[in-house]
């Protein structure tokens, strides 16, 4: 289990930029046989000469990209690619899931790989050791001999498996004599684990076994994992986040379906997460001060009464243009001669028509000019006349003044019945006071038992809702009936329809209610009832009752998720972004590595590791057996996540007989580097110039052919 | 032999007006020279970058080949009919290609995970089918839309086509 830590919140590293470094200085090596190590790894390019003690190593992945501020072409390689963002999108590698296909890309990182050892030369004169996979493709093989002999004229070229290599280069033999070491090499690579049993020294590649899951699949996994479970995340989560997530929490459990039942408990649960905090950005909210907000509304103020002044303005002007015109045409009207003609002709000078035309207009201003005297805040008539002496403007005036009185007795009247209805009220409230006081239990134990009708009346109808929407419930069967029944023609009987009698539905009220069931849809006022009712009854429980608390309110009790949930995935409230951005890591970090020895977990449907070394056993006699697991080695990234030497002896030792000695599982000293040491040891060793194939083999038999060694392949072998 | 650092430079700012080169002009190597390159080399057309999926039906094309070629010589060498039953099971046996070294698919029974949780599932939807751990978690996945439990079934490898 694990220890408490103070702080469980880790934060995602930024990337770095990569460093320049001048190419190696290739003077010591120029014009000697000294031999060129090229570990080919899906993942990472490890090269260099066999004298050195490690090798360059870099993420195997070539970006030819053009950059568009100086209009460049660039190619990059590697760590190089973290140099410029575009890039990264561009990358591609040679190897496409464990298969070595992309020669373009192979080609240019060879380059890359031979301009940093700073050769100068024509052609590369040094004999080259690669790996390549196990039991690799011959199409990937000859293309790649093809490549190192006839492109960079290498003298002799030899493969080899780099599992075996990273074995023997933690089992070396003693000087002098051959490799004979036995073992049974677990293999993690990128995109495969393979397991090679060893015997003499020699691999027994035909009784080798490979499971397409590898770091690489699993990286993929924890990144869905994460992706389904925060659905909603701010920012994106890449792969290598991702990557580095599993390097850092994700370990093997020794015994996973006992480490599930522990971590059923919430508390555990939380015991054992891991908070990984991503960056976020918070929100600049410019706060106005209060002198500014006193500002924009003094500002506002001033301009509302700008406006008013300009519209009073216009008005009085309107109003002055309106008088003068009335003016000037009851001048005209009384100035009329007598002479009808003239009459006439003035009007129509005016445009007026006739003379009822000119009446009319007059009249029109008379009564805009009234209107807009009134408006004016200045004396509002109010004059009750006796009626006899009213003219049709007095009538009028008389209407309006009836109907204001008329509202005003509606309002009053209005007014006394809320005044009753508080007085109601007030005497309700106070008789539930001296209730409440009187005999407080009761009183709360009815409020209680209320609110407890209405939460399952409002749960009825949720249930009801849903089974309205299932096709086969008896809700939605009793619907369709009640619908059928309705349109049906029988409704009416034969012979009652033989005597003129009809569909009589809707005579009586009642009859409208079916509707209310059929049609499941709407939202009836009677929920907004429910839900006010229930609102009261609880304000008032949480006011007077201590035991009461918040928790039991309705809409606590709805939305309340278990235990469970929010330990396996915290909710953070709305606006906290700094919690919104973080990710909490519990049962992946187990679920991801159990995926190693059942593929089946992720769809993949292959044996996992451990069926895989109990079928590879099985095909040996009990003698080979005993060598093979006395010394049991993992090599390869993932073998460094803690838990995976218990758990294989976990899985090793039941399907042993239990007089045969099971010896601690060996990791590789240096998971990522041994291979390479291990070809660079052997390349010094004499056996080496037996195992390559020269050019002129190659001339003559073509790039799938080589020669069976103990650490190379075994098909196409001569 | 000039220093390889200034050569590189040059190629980076000929073509270009005086500007510091940026980090990644100087780390790319496109105008580095190459000499250890055979010029008279030409492509061959094979190279093109192949499927996967043409690749391995390649191989399994040249396995057949090759494991008819061996039972034919088997066959002129033989004595005895125990022998050549004999050698051909080894024959069999030697032959480790790409694809037979492959493991198999399993034949334990499999545990039932929760598909939201991880931990582990007695039940299962029959709706979605997707696999709970306990009530709560199936509140959880009666609220998502079909979309996102297509996701969940997908993660394990079960794609539902008519849903």
């Amino acid at each position: 289990m694990d220890e408490a830590e103070t702080s469980n919140i880790f934060y995602v590293p930024a990337s770095n930029l990569p460093n320049i470094t001048p190419p190696d200085s290739y003077n010591p090596f120029r014009s000697q046989p000294v031999p060129l190590i090229i570990d080919n790894g899906s993942s990472n390019l490890r090269f260099g000469f066999s004298t050195s003690t490690s090798p360059h190593s870099s993420p195997n992945v070539i970006a030819k990209y053009k950059e568009r501020k100086f209009n460049q072409s660039l190619l990059l390689f590697g760590d190089a690619i973290d140099a410029e963002s575009g890039a990264k999108s561009q990358g591609k590698t040679p190897w496409e899931s464990d298969v070595l296909l992309n020669f373009d890309a192979m080609e240019n990182a060879l380059d890359y790989a031979f301009v940093r050892l700073g050769i100068d030369a024509e052609g590369i004169e040094h004999p080259v050791l690669m790996t390549e996979r196990l039991c690799s493709p011959l199409h990937s093989r000859a293309l790649t001999s093809e490549l190192m002999f006839e492109q960079y004229s290498v003298p002799s070229l030899t493969y080899c498996v780099d599992s075996v290599m990273s074995f023997y280069q933690n089992n070396k033999p003693t000087s002098g004599s051959t490799f004979s070491a036995d073992g049974l090499v677990v293999s993690f690579n990128t995109a495969s684990t393979s397991v090679i049993p060893i015997l003499n020294g020699k691999g027994v590649l035909s009784h080798a076994k490979r499971i397409p899951w590898g770091t690489q699949q699993s990286t993929e996994y924890l990144l869905k994992l994460i992706q389904l479970k925060y659905s909603s995340f701010p920012t994106r989560v890449t792969s290598a986040q991702a990557s580095w997530m599993l390097h850092n929490f994700c370990s093997f459990a020794t015994d996973y379906p006992a480490v599930l039942r522990s971590l059923k408990m919430p508390a555990s649960m939380r015991a054992a997460e891991r908070i990984i905090q991503f960056p976020f950005a918070i929100p600049v909210v410019e706060e106005k001060t209060e002198e500014e907000i006193t500002r924009i509304a003094e500002k506002r103020k001033e301009q509302g009464k700008k406006l008013q002044e300009l519209a009073a303005k216009s008005r009085m002007e309107k109003l002055a243009k309106k008088e003068n015109d009335l003016q000037y045409l009851t001048n005209l009207k009384e100035g009329k001669s007598e002479n009808k003609r003239e009459w006439m002709h003035t009007l129509q000078v005016e445009g007026f028509d006739d003379e009822a035309a000119l009446d009319e207009t007059i009249k029109k201003l008379e009564a805009d000019v009234k209107r807009a005297r009134k408006k004016d805040p200045d004396g509002q008539d109010d004059v009750i006349f006796p009626v006899p002496q009213l003219d049709e403007e007095g009538i009028k005036e008389k209407k309006k003044q009836k109907l204001m009185k008329a509202g005003f007795d509606a309002r009053a009247r209005a007014r006394r019945e809320k005044e009753k209805e508080r007085e109601e009220k007030e005497a309700e409230e106070r008789r539930e006071e001296e209730e409440r006081e009187s005999n407080f239990d009761d009183w709360a134990a009815r409020l209680r038992r209320e609110q407890e009708a209405i939460m399952n009346k409002i749960k009825e109808r949720g249930r009801r809702k849903a089974a309205l929407s299932d096709r086969k419930s008896a809700a939605a069967q009793a619907r369709m009936k009640n619908i059928a029944s309705l349109a049906a023609d029988e409704r009416v009987s034969k012979k009652k329809r033989k005597a003129g009698a009809e569909d009589m539905f809707g005579a009586d009220d009642e009859d409208w209610q079916i509707y209310r069931k059929l049609n499941a849809a709407a939202v009836s006022s009677d929920e907004e009832e429910e839900f006010n009712q229930l609102r009261i009854i609880e304000s008032k429980l949480l006011m007077h009752d201590p035991t009461f608390t918040a928790q039991h309110t309705h809409a606590s009790i709805t939305s309340q998720r278990s235990a469970l949930i929010s330990a396996f995935r915290p909710q953070y409230e709305e606006g906290d972004i700094e919690g919104s951005a973080r990710i909490h890591l519990n049962t992946e970090r187990w679920r991801v590595c159990e995926t190693f020895f059942s593929p089946g977990m992720a769809g993949v449907d292959s044996a996992g590791l451990g069926e895989v070394l109990q079928s590879i056993l099985a095909r040996f006699s009990e003698a080979e057996k005993a060598r093979l697991v006395k010394n049991v080695f993992i090599t390869g990234g993932p073998s460094q996540f803690p838990g995976l030497q218990e758990r294989l002896h976990g899985t090793l030792r039941p399907i042993l007989p239990p007089e045969m000695y099971l010896g601690d599982i060996v990791r590789a000293a240096n998971p990522s580097l041994d291979a390479w040491r291990g070809m660079a040891s052997f390349a010094n060793t004499d056996e080496f110039h037996q195992v390559g194939v020269t050019a002129e083999e190659y001339q003559e038999w073509g790039g799938e052919r080589i020669k069976r060694w103990w650490g190379g392949n075994c098909n196409s072998v001569v | 032999m000039p220093p390889k650092g200034t050569t590189k430079k040059k190629a980076a700012n000929d073509g270009s007006t005086t500007h510091t080169p940026t980090l990644a002009e100087q780390l790319s190597y496109l105008h580095s020279p190459r000499p250890f390159k055979n010029p008279n080399y030409t492509k061959n057309a094979n190279r093109r970058t192949k499927n996967l999926k043409t690749v391995l039906g390649q191989e399994r094309e040249k396995e057949r080949v090759e494991r008819e070629r061996r039972r034919q010589e088997r066959d002129n060498q033989a004595m005895d009919i125990f022998e050549v039953k004999k050698e051909l099971a080894e024959v069999d046996e030697e032959i480790s290609t790409y694809l037979s070294i492959e493991a198999p698919p399993s034949v334990l029974p499999q545990r039932h995970y929760c598909d939201i949780t991880g931990l582990e599932a007695p039940y299962t939807d029959p709706r979605t089918g997707l696999r709970y751990h306990d009530k709560s978690v199936y509140e959880l996945i009666k609220n998502l839309s079909p979309s996102a439990a297509k996701d969940y079934l997908a993660a394990r490898g079960v794609n539902p086509v008519v849903r």
